[in-house]
């Protein structure tokens, strides 16, 4: 009888605790790109705003990269979108074209968040039209080359050679044959193979788009390019053109290709492998700086959200250098907790922000998934032999239309 | 059929055909009005364009390799697949010992989902991995394996393949129960005859079963012309759009680039290839109940 008196009183008490009305709850949809375990992470730091905004519940959906897209396609169109999601640097364009998401121009300047706290890049890519449609949330660049260390000297090849257009392609020759491959060059149809060709062609000189949005695939820089990446193909393992990213790390992994092309996500997985690996930024004609490919996703605020102002708090929370590194699974684009963020978890972290801080976003333009159709088999034809020039001559006639 | 009987025929039917309405015909004809829309998610506010899209899909360089590589895929993996699963029919109306045990080892690529297939071919045609380039190089002194989904050359000639592979038990098992039905006192007849297997087979054997070699023939022909999983899987319609069909040209304009007029219209012309199938599906069915009904 004692224990039912006890209990009883138990919960009473429990019952009198004050209780929080959460007036408000947000959908928060993100992808999830890696299995690094990041959403325990994540589940914290929600769990933090909560805790610290006890208005407010968060409701986080986490979905595969490859349904991400269309998820959100079909819940626009439906009107069911979120309140708050990551978009691909390269959608928000056509999102932010198609109304589907805020400006957060006044806001942002209002909270004193400005560009200089972020990658500029990253900024960038959130811009459409001279306004901010979204918050930088995570970034990383297209490509460092990661290489065999054993591989590279077994040939006698100096990993700085491998930061030059000239150097890359000697020791390629060079660690090709006996059943290896000298370079990692993939050209199926997916958003790696034009980032990574397009670093080629930023490195050069040459841009996708120039600054009045015509077509510069077919200018002297970027054909060059072009005719370089078709040159260098001979080094790279056969059927690059139905090959990913992925299929040359399981190469790489196993021993048999020298030099992958890779952002710094890699690392975690190359640090649990048995190679000897290191890396460099790229790569680029003698005298010039590699210059990368931005990737990254962007946080944005949808206009059906019914709770905007809440929104604006989670994502100011989510964005801020305390926790930002907490919540990305590629690097914080706020730049002080990237600086803590790489310090912490990658290999050369100031070789790594000086290949972001030197970073060029691709074309911000709401039809950019058309633009990239179009590159991807302008890449294709190239791998396969195409003449250079003819190749982009095609391809901008067909991306001038599109514009 | 009386009055009632007739009222009650539809009164069954009411269900099924509510359920098509909604889930097939409506659709259908949403699509054909979309065709005559610009509409994008960029531009959700459909602007009526009448054959616009017609016209520029038409002057497309994709238009046009979607079209001959439709033609292709289909008639490439259906007569292969019909020769197989007759052939395979054949050897399994035999009666050789084990035929329960081949019959079962014959029908599990059809048993396997598309997807599943896909991915289990897309690495045995790996270059470096694959069992057939080891195969290759083994039997033909190759220096180098074949890329067979990195050309343009060879792409769609692997996933023909795959679809054989996966397809050829389905025509199988519909030969084999039209083959034990052929009548066995005419195949006896031609043995006294002198007939040779090959004599039995041309004016035995294939006549007796034509007509459902010519159902099996346009069945096939609109399941395979419809077929995503393999290709989607495999090449994602590359390389270089070798191997884009109608399924995954309309998926990856739809849904990849949310151009949702233009995919309306590569749709609309999907219908109309399965249109003239069904049709031609129908005239065989037809004439195939006629033959019956006059033999």
């Amino acid at each position: 009888m004692k224990h039912y008196i006890s209990y009883a009183a138990l919960g009473a008490a429990l019952m009198a605790q004050p209780v929080f009305a959460q007036d408000v709850t947000l959908q928060f949809w993100d992808n999830q790109q890696t299995e690094s375990g990041l959403s325990d992470v994540q589940k914290a730091a929600v769990d933090r705003f909560m805790a610290e905004n006890p208005d407010i519940a968060i409701e986080v959906t986490t979905i595969p990269y490859p349904e991400y897209q269309q998820r959100l396609l079909t819940a626009v169109q439906g009107g069911n979108a979120p309140d708050i999601a990551t978009l691909d640097q390269i959608w928000l364009g056509a999102f932010a074209e198609a109304k589907a998401v805020v400006d957060l121009s006044d806001r942002a300047a209002e909270a004193g968040l400005t560009r200089d706290q972020f990658f500029g890049g990253a900024w960038d890519s959130a811009v459409y039209e001279d306004a901010l449609y979204g918050m930088p949330f995570n970034v990383d660049v297209w490509q460092f080359s990661f290489f065999n260390q054993d591989l590279l000297d077994a040939a006698g090849v100096s990993s700085a050679d491998l930061s030059t257009f000239e150097g890359l392609r000697a020791a390629a020759e060079k660690m090709t044959g006996d059943g290896k491959f000298g370079v990692g060059l993939f050209g199926h149809a997916g958003e790696d193979t034009v980032a990574v060709m397009n670093s080629f062609i930023f490195s050069n000189g040459g841009e996708v788009l120039a600054s009045d949005g015509s077509c510069a695939l077919n200018q002297p820089e970027a054909v060059e390019a072009l005719a370089y990446v078709q040159d260098l193909a001979q080094f790279a393992p056969n059927g690059i053109l139905s090959a990913s990213s992925g299929d040359m790390r399981e190469l790489f992994l196993n021993g048999s290709l020298a030099i992958e092309f890779w952002p710094a996500l890699e690392q975690p997985t190359l640090k649990s492998s048995e190679i000897n690996w290191g890396f460099v930024n790229g790569t680029a004609p003698e005298g010039k700086t590699p210059v990368g490919t931005f990737g990254g996703w962007n946080l944005a605020m949808f206009e059906s959200s019914e709770h905007k102002d809440a929104a604006w708090r989670f994502m100011q929370f989510l964005v801020s250098e305390e926790v930002n590194g907490d919540v990305v699974d590629l690097i914080p684009a706020n730049t002080n907790a990237a600086e803590t963020f790489l310090a912490a978890n990658r290999e050369g972290p100031d070789q790594i922000m000086a290949h972001l801080n030197n970073a060029k976003p691709r074309p911000l333009s709401a039809r950019y998934l058309e633009i990239a159709d179009v590159q991807m088999r302008l890449y294709q034809d190239v791998l396969s032999g195409t003449n250079a020039q003819e190749a982009a001559d095609t391809a901008c006639g067909e991306i001038d239309a599109i514009n | 059929m009386t009055y009632k009987d007739r009222w009650l025929a539809w009164l069954f039917l009411a269900p099924t055909l509510v359920l098509l309405a909604v889930f097939l015909y409506y659709p259908m004809i949403g699509t054909f009005v979309e065709s005559f829309y610009s509409t994008s998610f960029i531009n959700p506010n459909p602007e009526f364009v009448g054959f616009e899209v017609y016209r520029k899909i038409i002057a497309s360089r994709e238009f046009s390799e979607v079209l001959w590589n439709s033609v292709l895929w289909t008639v490439g993996a259906v007569i292969l697949q019909n020769i197989l699963g007759f052939s395979t029919a054949m050897l399994l109306n035999q009666g050789l010992p084990g035929q329960g045990l081949l019959r079962a080892l014959f029908l599990l690529p059809f048993i396997l989902p598309g997807v599943v297939t896909a991915i289990l071919w897309r690495f045995m045609y790996d270059p470096q991995l694959g069992l057939v380039n080891s195969l290759v190089v083994r039997l033909s002194d190759a220096e180098n394996a074949v890329a067979w989904l990195a050309s343009a050359d060879t792409a769609m000639i692997a996933v023909i393949f795959t679809a054989v592979w996966k397809g050829f038990p389905f025509s199988m098992l519909i030969y084999l129960a039209a083959l034990q039905s052929v009548d066995r006192e005419q195949l006896e007849a031609a043995t006294i005859d002198g007939a040779g297997p090959f004599r039995k087979l041309i004016d035995v054997i294939i006549p007796s079963v034509s007509s459902v070699i010519l159902v099996n023939i346009v069945l096939t022909l609109i399941l395979t012309f419809n077929y995503f999983d393999i290709i989607w899987i495999m090449t994602r319609g590359g390389p270089q759009d070798s191997t884009h069909i109608f399924p995954t040209i309309i998926y990856e304009t739809g849904f990849g680039q949310f151009r949702f007029g233009e995919a309306a219209t590569y749709g609309v012309f999907s219908i109309l290839v399965l249109s003239v199938l069904v049709a031609l599906y129908a005239i065989v069915q037809r004439t195939t109940s006629n033959r019956r009904a006059t033999s």
